[in-house]
Parts: C-alpha cells; structure tokens; sequence
C-alpha cells in the first residue's frame, strides 16, 4: 500500500511506471537479498524483544496477584499519570520545537546559525542532570527564589510534580521535534506555499494549510521520540517526584525488590507504547509518500522578513537557550569553580571520557547498521510482517534503562556468562535501548527517496543488494549518520545501562556523575557533566552538519 | 580514502568486540564486589586490603538498590563474591531469596547482635542514627521533645524540617509503621503534615535550613552536621537523640554478606572480617563519621556513642516494605 | 511615479535582480497588454523565471517598478505580498497540495461558505472537463489532468493576471500538444491576461499572442509571434528563435551581396553584416552546376531537412516540402524567396 502509493506521488509519471513495473514486479518476486535482510532485522528485532519477554517471565510469575495489582486504583492513575505526561510532552515540544524549526529555516531571523545550535543543545543535557539543575533554579530554595526573594516574591510556583516534570523533559527534547521538522521544512517544495499564497492566502493560513499538513509525518516522528522519552525517563520524573511508570517501576525494583510487580507494570507501559506507536502510525501514514517529484524546479524558498517580530523571536529563542543550555551550563561552571576555589579534588575526566566516548561510538555504528534492514523492509516491502519489524524494534525505546538492563543481566549472566559485564553485551544494551532512534532517521531519509532511483538501478542491472549498496544507502547517508549520532548522544547519556552492564572497573562519565550525585558533591558532579555535554555536543554537529549537506545537495 | 576509512571503522568495530572477547576469557579470578556504598568512600579501604592481603579486589559500584537488583537477576551465575550495601533492606532482600551464604559465627560475633541478621548471613559495617538536628541558637537541649511523636504538637507548627523523599527517612517511617501500628504511623504523618512540617530535597538541605534558622529542628541521619562541622566548628547546631528507646532514635546500618555462589567464600569473607578490622573501622568512623560497629575504635568527641543511644528495638530486614512507605507518604500528602 | 496614463495589464520597467552577486536580471522592461497571452521565451538561466516570481511577489526586485492594472505592486517602497496581488500562478510540478482532494484544491482560493466553495470548484472541474474526479486526490490523477486541475486552482478566484512556469514541460511529447490546445482554449475562454515562461520556442510561438525573448537578463525583443521570426532583432534572438542560417555578406542599402549572390533586404542597412537564411526560405531545384552540394537529408513526412555546402565552402540547412525528391551527392541551385535580415557583423 505505502509502496503503490509512493510511486504514484510523483504524480506525472505515473502512467509510464505502472507500464514500467508490472514485468518487474515478476523478476523480483523471489529476491534472496530481501529473504537475508529479513533475516537480519529480525534476529535483531528479536534481540530488543529480549526484555519484553523477560518481563513476560518474571510478570507470569505473580499470577493472578499481578493481574489485580496491575488494574488497583493506584496503578491505574500512574497509568493515567504517564500517559498524560507523555501527551503533554509530546504536545509541547511540537509548541516549541515547530515554532524554532520555522524560525530557523524559513525567516530572516538574526544569527540564525547561532540560535539553531545554540537551541538544539538542550537535547545533550541528560535529563537527571537537567532535572537538578532545574530544581537548583526554581526550586523553593533555589537561584530564583534567592534572587526574587528582596523584590518581595515570597513564593514561586511549585515546580515538583507534573508541571516540573513536564517542562522539564519538554526542555529536553524539543529537539527531537525540531530537528526532522527542520529537514521536512528544507525538503518541501516553497512552490506549494507560493501558490497558495498566489491563491490569496496570507502567511499565517498558508502555514496553516499548506506548510503543517506537509510536516504531519515528521511532526509525528519527532513526537513519538518526546513522547517514548518520557514515558521512559526516570531522571527527571524521579528528581521532580512525579509518579510516573519509571519511577514506581523502579521503586518497586530497588526499594521493595519485587520484582514481578516491576515487571507488570512494565508490561503495562509496552501496552502504552504501542497503543502511541499505532497512533503514530495512523497520523503519519496519510500525508505519506510527500517526497519531491523531481529536482527540477528545487529552489530555496525565500527567507521571510520577521520585521518587529524579529524581536520577540529573539526573545523565544533566548528563552529557551538560556534555560536549556546557559542555565545548565553555567550552574555547572559555577559548581566546578566553586569546588575549585575550596580545593575540592577534582576526579580525572579522562579515562572516563575516552571509555563514554568509545562505547557509545561502538554502538552508534552498530546500531546504524542493525538499523537499515528494518527501515528498509519497513519502506521497501509490502509484506506485513515485514513492515511490523520495522516497527516492533521501538518497544526497547520505550522501556526505563533500569528495565532493559535487568533484562540483560538475567539473560547474560545465566545464558551468555562469557560474554556478560563486557563491552559486547553493554553495547548490545544500548542498542535495543536506541535502536529505534537511528531506525527513525534512516527510515525518514529513506522516504525521501524516490523508488524511481532505485528502480533505475536495477534497470542498469543491479541486483537489489547492490542497488541498497550503491544507492539507496549513499542517497540515505545523511539520515543514516543523523541517527547514528543521535544513538551516540543517547548512550553518552544513559545511566542505568551504563552502570549495571559495563564491565567491571570501566568507568564512564554517567557513572561518574551518579557517584558525585550519591555523595552530594557538586564540583565533582560539574567536571564530568560538563565533558558529558561537550563531547555530546559534538554529535549534533555532526547531525546539523550532514543536515546541510542534504539541503545543499537538493 | 573513503574506502579506507570505512575500512578502519569496520577494524575499529571488529577490533574491539574481539579485544573485550578477549579480556573476558583471560579472567584472573580476583575478588569480586558489588558495592552500593559510593567509590569514594570505600575505595581506598579496599585497595589497602588487596595491598596487604595480597588478594586482588575487582569493585563494581552502582546503588544499593540496583545491585541488589542485579544480583537477584544473575541468581547462580552471579560473578559476584561480596556484596557491600548502604542498608539493611537490600541485604535482607537478598538473604530472603537464599542468595547470600551463612557466615561463620565468630564473624557475625564481632558486631553487636542488633547489628548482623538474625540467620548469620550478613553483619553490619557502620551505623547511622536518626537524629534530631537542632539550632543551638534558638533552642536548648531541655527543650526538645521527648519522643518523635511529640513533633506533631502545634506548639512545633512550622518549625520542623524534613526530607521525604530522602531513602534514610522512608525507611524511619517504614519503622514506625512496624513499631508503632499502621493506623498510628498514619495518624503521625497526616499530623506532620497538618503541622506544617518544611520539605526539603535531601538531609544536608535540612541541616542547613536549621543552620540558617530558617527552622528550628530537623529528622536526618547523624553525620550531615559533622559535614558542616568540618568547614566551620562554630556552627550554631547540634544532634539530639530521642531518649528511652523511642523510635525517633532508630538505628540503621550500611553492612555486608558473602554471595552464596562465590567460589572464593573465604577469601571473601576474609574481606568482611577484614572491614570489620580496625584500619577500616577508624576509616569509616574519621571519613564518614558513621559509627563503627567494634569496641575500641575512637569515635569524633562530638558524637554520642553507640552504647549511649537508646534505641528501639527492631530487626532491621524488616524496614524492606518501602512500597507501602511511599503509598502512606504521598496518601498523607508528606511526598507532593 | 505614475502609470495611469498606460493601459497596458502589466508594465514591468527596469527590473534588477541579483542574486549571491550573480546578477539575474539586468533590466527587463515589458508591457502587456490586456487580454494577451505573452511568452517569456528564453534558454536557461535567461532570468525568464526570476522575472515570473517577481510578478508573482514571491521575491522582489532590487530596483526597477512593477504594475498590474494601474496598480504600483512593486518597486521603491512598494512590496505589495503575493497574497494581494491577484495574481494567478500554475507552477511548473504543479505544486498541488498532496493532502487535499482534487476539489479542495480548486476550492483553495474561494471564498464563500463551504457549500459555496465546493459549487464553484465543481462548476470549475466540470468547464475543464474534469467533472467526477473531485472527490479523488491529486497523485491519482495522470500529468495532463493535474495539469488541468492546477490550471482551475489558479483561475478560481479570477485573478487579474495568470502566470505559467513551463506549464507542459513535465508532459510527453503526445500529451503536450493536446495539453496545449486545451489549455489554450480554456484561457481565450477566461479572457485573462497571461504570461506564461518557456524554453520552447515553438512552444512560444504556437501559443502566445506576443512573444518576449529574453537573453541575459533582459528582454531582447517583445512582438508577435511572426514579427520575431521573421525580423529578429539580433542575431542572438534570431539563433535562438527557430532554426537559423548565417552567411557573411555585404550590404549595400536594399541589397546584401553574399554566398548566394545578391539578396533583398527587408530593412536598408550598408556595411559587413551576417545574413539570416531561415531554412524554409531555401528552394532548392536539381542542376548539373548548382552551386550547393546535398551532404544529408532527413526526411519528415510532412517535410525534410536538407543539408547543403556551397561552393564557397559554407554550410546551410534548407527545409523542404515533402515532394522534393533529391539525394545525397546531387547538384542544386539555391534560390532564396522573399526579403532576408541582416545584422552588422560586431
């Protein structure tokens, strides 16, 4: 279905392709590279399944006892309390990130380069260290309050609960929205704006009318992303006490040690997270098929003058780079200098770094291999089962850290015990944790491809695993690298499956942070937070980077 | 050049996986310990025992909490041989699924009987007590109430500090739920609540708090006022402990047990008797000023000492139950 | 500035535009008439597209004014937006929103209420012969229908003007010249204003009821279609409008002395010049001591190509009527029919 679609969206051609297909489709009925990449994606669609199945063992184990703790009033409204923030989130970032997006591609808005880097970083700042922060601002006894305090603000707003944990990870990770909002901006075609301006509409309507419409599937992507982030978020929702999944799955983990109560309500969240992926699914899947017809007529559309509303525009983006990334950053500097002046021993950052850096690099590049065959089939292939692989892997993306690791350590430990608390094994974790994330962007860029291209490859004589070579995945390069520096990031991040999977004595940075966080000392928490975010920084240069090279290349 | 490039990746990739293969086969079989207590505050008390025992020590650090829940998960095939925890409901967590061996008695007899677990599986390392911190400045000793329960009286409105979602706290009201009755410990903390008790984030937020005067007294563990005291003598507070056994004076420990997996359970448990030794006791006592669990090792002059406090009476794995804790703190409005 | 005087539906004077310090256009100067169908015929890069969105108010010149209907729409401190100028456009991928019916896309620019809307845009669909395709989406539809229905979408809310980027060029051959017809037909019956921009010279001239060369950012010759092929105005305009033969010459007030002997000039002119010979103006006829040799011939049907080398050594392409019957090698006189262009030789 996605398939005929796609083809026919090219519109004028389609007559000579329906021609041009129908002997095709017979040759490539029985296609051995299709059988292998099945395969392939589903044996590692089958590894990210690995935790959902030992939640299903260890939740078979509590009965029927589970089942009456899984529908008491209490789990319900943490039930209800995550699917609400999950929505809110989800809702928010596409507030904020569209907004930025359009800023940042489509108006003359001063320093704009700046502001685009500037108001992605939010999304390196791991949110355990960004909720701390957050609480060390506006908290009851925070920065705020002391420096409201003399203006005769006795009080600020309660920040603990859902309005805490809900901006937040909003802060966190519009990113996630902005970014393929930006790429879907840079890849329409201005020539639909401009005939519905043409047809008398005005700026705001055609916005409206024309340019959201276009960005349904990219919105809807990056929606998922902020959504499947908090539903599986425990920094932040813990540091904010709010009673989300994470946090009472991870109360019922660590402080009461039942471990099947964890893992039903575990279940319960995969439930979450399918009933949100087929949501997505939907939404997305009716602007499908919206790539451009041809090159020809590719122009950039022409900045819009922003006039006096640079200056509120100026405005939001100040707002949110001073409170997602100068707030941070500088409460960090101010603890690390701080600690200094006292004489505070700071931890070598070193070998932590290199091992953070190591690791995640591993696994950015594995997970951007695992993650072609299932985008692949999930695009390419009109069989069902074929396209729910593609789909499937995002289970893993849902589940906290903490659940995905125990998963690891019970089946390392007693089926693989050679290769368990060892490098492989914690990259294999990160993978099933971020999989979903390189699939997303390799899947997005794979939509933009005209099948035509492919077609014509194997009209010159490609086989279909060299047309996947040689042009499909040249063509998807910049998707491909933006996910696997998005996986790089995540891990760089990632606490709980750092700490329970790594081999033992391989120190990381997240550790490190966790350690300084357990003993309270803060210039210690700053030194390794800071390399965190620089190093992580970097990643999404490399993301803004290949960015512009697809928009220039169109 | 791109070719070589990707050619590199593919070695780096291949290389790596090959070389950490590799590292797991060669292992040298030291002793392994999972410890909840943070690096840098047993970290150099261990390298001194592989320095003077000549027995390598591989340490993995995570929570407590999370290593209890590790070892749960690997079961038998555990490569772990120590488990050090910060509190007694991990360890009881562990013993109460038949994963920790039974140590020897002259072990288990070096620390008070309170302080190990009633079937010899762990032993404690230090004690931490539940005190009342409260401002020299604005109140004398002779003031201060005699038991926790009295802190609901309104005479106390306003000037008492807390931190609830502190794990130290959660497992004191998990005791009074066990000493004193459901229905009571509900009743404290919908008074305590009623009463305007201050929340804070963590127990040095509390201490400080009564520093500043900001409020009067607070519920936290012993050392966070030594933290304070080591950068200023002077400051205007000091721990009071509630007397005659009550249950504001409730007293936990960080302690340990040997894996029942662990193939070196001697040496392992030479490590526990060993942390039990003098070097590692004093350690604990100057670094941390935790109490140390054996006779004849100084304690600060400014810390009561153990013998001294009248504590409650209570088995300590039974402070596990933190689920229905939490459900009684945010049922009474204590946790938002 | 006013231009009230002149009744002309658009008047382009003096238009710059640069873009990235390439300048696009150097100065273009146009002005349409009501009621006509104007080409904006050009090889690319000619800046005919520029000039295009630049009437569209998509983008603005850098200097020089722009008119619609008596009215400033751009120039110094006049930017009206694309929205307010009631200026159709049909785009050249048609640019039809992928997420809306056929009908909604021709109900886009309609005002009314919603039963209104659809109305017209059905009445609209129905006049183009698309009646019953409305409910359907437009990546359904085959190239010369999406053409249609872009064509309805523009003319929906009866714009002043109507503006084509390369409107058959997406089309095959067979299509194209159905396409056209119909499309012309549907604008004569619209009686709008129309420019429409091309590389198609044929195109160009088939369609529009004037024609603008434009060469190098700017507007080389305006006319008919007849007077640019026949009286370029330029030898640039004259190679890039039809097919066309160069013979250095010298002219000498009504005649030019050239290859072919001497030659009737249309306009007086003296001096070196180059002589335009279009090839249908070539008669050949069979002679033993011709002067031009037959090299090629490629044969048509309804006509044929011929290819020539005179004694002198110069080659020159001749059209021929079917009937000729010659062949590769054969001796022919050349005679040349009517009054020829020449251009002074720079």
């Amino acid at each position: 279905m996605q398939l005929t679609r796609s083809i026919f969206g090219s519109g004028s051609d389609a007559r000579w392709l329906t021609a041009l297909r129908a002997p095709m489709r017979r040759v490539r009925r029985r296609s051995r590279t299709m059988s292998i990449l099945t395969l392939i994606a589903a044996l590692t669609v089958a590894v990210t399944l690995l935790p959902i199945a030992y939640l299903a063992v260890r939740a078979l184990g509590s009965g029927s006892e589970g089942l009456a703790y899984a529908l008491s009033p209490r789990t319900l409204a943490v039930v209800g309390n995550s699917i609400a923030l999950a929505a809110a989130v989800a809702i928010s970032a596409a507030l904020v990130g569209v907004p930025f997006a359009w800023l940042t591609t489509r108006t003359t808005l001063p320093l704009r380069r700046f502001w685009l880097v500037a108001g992605s970083l939010p999304m390196v700042i791991p949110s355990y260290i960004g909720a701390m922060i957050f609480i060390a601002a506006f908290g009851p006894r925070g920065l705020a309050a002391d420096l409201l305090a003399p203006l005769g603000v006795e009080k600020l707003p309660p920040i603990y609960g859902f309005v805490g944990a809900w901006l937040s990870i909003t802060l966190f990770t519009y990113p996630f929205v902005a970014l393929p909002v930006r790429a879907a901006l840079l890849n329409t075609d201005p020539a639909q704006e401009e005939a519905a301006r043409s047809l008398g509409l005005r700026r705001r309507a055609v916005f409206w009318q024309v340019t959201l419409p276009q960005l349904r599937p990219a919105l809807a992507a990056g929606m998922l992303l902020s959504a499947l982030y908090a539903l599986s978020d425990f920094g932040a929702v813990a540091l904010m006490r709010f009673d989300a999944f994470t946090r009472v799955i991870y109360t019922q983990y660590t402080s009461s040690f039942d471990r099947e109560r964890a893992a039903v309500l575990a279940l319960m969240l995969v439930a979450v997270t399918v009933a949100i992926l087929v949501l997505e699914r939907r939404v997305s899947r009716r602007g499908g098929g919206n790539y451009r017809a041809g090159t020809g007529c590719a122009r950039r559309s022409v900045p819009i003058r922003l006039g006096v509303w640079a200056i509120p525009a100026l405005l939001f983006c100040v707002l949110l780079v001073g409170v997602g990334v100068a707030l941070p950053v500088g409460l960090l500097g101010s603890w690390l200098l701080r600690g200094a002046a006292v004489g505070a021993e700071l931890s070598p950052v070193v070998t932590p770094t290199l091992n953070s850096l190591s690791a995640s690099l591993l696994s950015a590049l594995a997970s951007a291999l695992l993650a072609i065959p299932p985008a692949y089939l999930a695009l390419r292939s009109r069989s069902r089962f074929r396209q729910w692989l593609g789909s499937a892997a995002y289970l893993g993306n849902a589940l906290p850290g903490l659940v995905v690791a125990l998963a690891f350590v019970f089946f390392a430990s007693n089926f693989l015990p050679s290769l368990y608390q060892t490098m492989p094994i914690l990259i294999l974790g990160y993978c099933t944790r971020f999989l979903p994330l390189s699939i997303g962007a390799t899947r997005s860029a794979l939509t933009q491809i005209n099948p035509r291209l492919e077609d014509a490859g194997r009209g010159l004589g490609l086989r279909r695993w060299q047309v996947i070579l040689r042009i499909t995945a040249p063509l998807a390069r910049a998707g491909i690298t933006s996910g696997a520096a998005l996986v790089f990031l995540s891990a760089m991040k990632e606490l709980p499956t750092t700490l329970l999977l790594a081999p033992t004595g391989f120190e990381t940075l997240p550790a490190d942070i966790w350690t300084a966080t357990s003993e309270a000392r803060f210039a210690q928490i700053a030194a390794p937070a800071l390399f965190l975010v620089v190093v992580a920084a970097l990643s999404l240069m490399v993301m803004l980077w290949q960015e512009r090279q697809t928009a220039d290349r169109l | 050049m791109r070719k070589t490039f990707r050619l590199f990746t593919l070695l780096v990739f291949f290389g790596s996986i090959a070389a950490s293969l590799l590292a797991a086969a060669q292992d040298a079989s030291p002793l392994v310990v999972y410890s909840g207590r943070s690096e840098g505050l047993i970290a150099p008390i261990l390298e001194q025992f592989s320095a003077e025992t000549g027995i390598p020590v591989e340490v993995r650090y995570g929570g407590t909490a999370e290593m209890a829940a590790t070892l749960l998960e690997e079961g038998a095939n555990s490569p772990a041989d120590v488990f050090i925890a910060q509190d007694a409901g991990a360890l009881g967590a562990l013993a109460q699924a038949g994963l920790l061996a039974s140590l020897k008695p002259e072990t288990v007899a070096l620390v008070p009987a309170a302080f190990a677990s009633p079937d010899n599986v762990w032993v404690g390392l230090s004690g931490r007590a539940r005190v009342l911190v409260y401002n020299t400045e604005v109140l004398g000793e002779d003031q201060l109430p005699a038991s926790i329960t009295d802190l609901v009286d309104p005479a106390w409105a306003r000037r008492v500090g807390w931190a609830p979602t502190n794990a130290s706290l959660q497992a004191h009201v998990t005791a009074l739920r066990v000493l004193l009755g459901e229905d009571a410990a509900r009743a404290w903390l919908e008074a305590m609540v009623a009463n305007g008790t201050q929340s804070y984030d963590n127990n040095r937020a509390v201490v400080q708090a009564v520093i500043d005067g900001e409020i009067e007294v607070g519920l936290v563990n012993h050392y966070y006022l030594f933290g304070f005291l080591a950068e200023d003598p002077d400051v205007p507070a000091a721990n009071y402990f509630f007397p005659d056994g009550d249950v504001g004076s409730l007293i936990n420990i960080a302690g340990a047990g040997v894996l029942a997996t662990s193939d070196q359970a001697d040496a392992a448990e030479s490590l526990i008797v060993w942390l039990l030794g003098e070097s590692a006791q004093t350690y604990f006592a100057e670094q941390t000023y935790e109490y140390p669990m054996i006779d004849g090792v100084a304690i600060d002059a400014r810390l009561t000492p153990l013998d001294e406090i009248q504590s409650p009476e209570i088995d300590l794995t039974d402070l596990s139950d933190l689920e229905a804790t939490l459900e009684l703190l945010s049922e009474t409005g204590a946790l938002p | 500035m006013t231009f009230s005087t002149d009744s002309s539906a658009l008047i382009c004077s003096a238009l710059t535009k640069t873009f990235a310090d390439t300048p696009v256009l150097r100065g273009v100067d146009l002005a349409v008439p009501p009621g006509a169908v104007v080409a904006l015929l050009g090889p690319s890069g000619c800046g005919k597209t520029t000039t295009l969105r630049l009437i569209a108010g998509f983008d603005f010149p850098d200097s020089g004014d722009i008119v619609i209907n008596g009215r400033h729409v751009a120039g110094t401190g006049v930017q009206i937006a694309a929205e307010n100028r009631r200026v159709g456009m049909v785009f050249q991928e048609y640019a039809l929103f992928p997420h809306r019916s056929v009908l909604d896309n021709v109900a886009f620019g309609l005002g009314g209420s919603a039963r209104d809307r659809r109305a017209q845009a059905a009445a609209l669909l129905e006049r183009i012969g698309l009646a019953g395709v409305g409910d359907r989406m437009p990546h359904g539809l085959s190239g010369g229908q999406q053409q249609r229905v872009a064509l309805a979408r523009a003319l929906a809310p009866k714009p002043e003007l109507l503006l084509l980027d390369e409107p058959f060029s997406n089309l095959d051959a067979g299509l194209r010249a159905q396409v056209r017809s119909e499309v012309r037909t549907i604008l004569s019956r619209a009686g709008i204003t129309s420019i429409f921009v091309t590389h198609d010279q044929e195109e160009a001239l088939s369609f529009a009821d004037n024609v603008a060369v434009m060469l190098e950012g700017r507007v080389a010759q305006f006319g008919s279609p007849s007077t640019i092929y026949r009286t370029p105005v330029s030898r640039e305009v004259a190679a890039f409008v039809g097919e066309a033969n160069f013979l250095p010459g010298e002219a000498r007030g009504d005649v030019v002395y050239c290859a072919l002997g001497a030659l009737r000039l249309g306009a007086p002119l003296n001096g070196a010049v180059d002589v335009l010979i279009r090839p249908e103006m070539i008669d050949l006829h069979p002679q033993e001591d011709g002067a031009a040799v037959v090299l090629w011939r490629e044969y048509y049907g309804y006509t044929q190509r011929v290819g020539l080398r005179l004694a002198g050594g110069a080659a020159l392409t001749a059209r021929v009527g079917a009937r000729w019957e010659g062949a590769v090698g054969d001796t022919v006189a050349v005679t040349i029919s009517g009054a020829v262009c020449a251009f002074p030789r720079r």
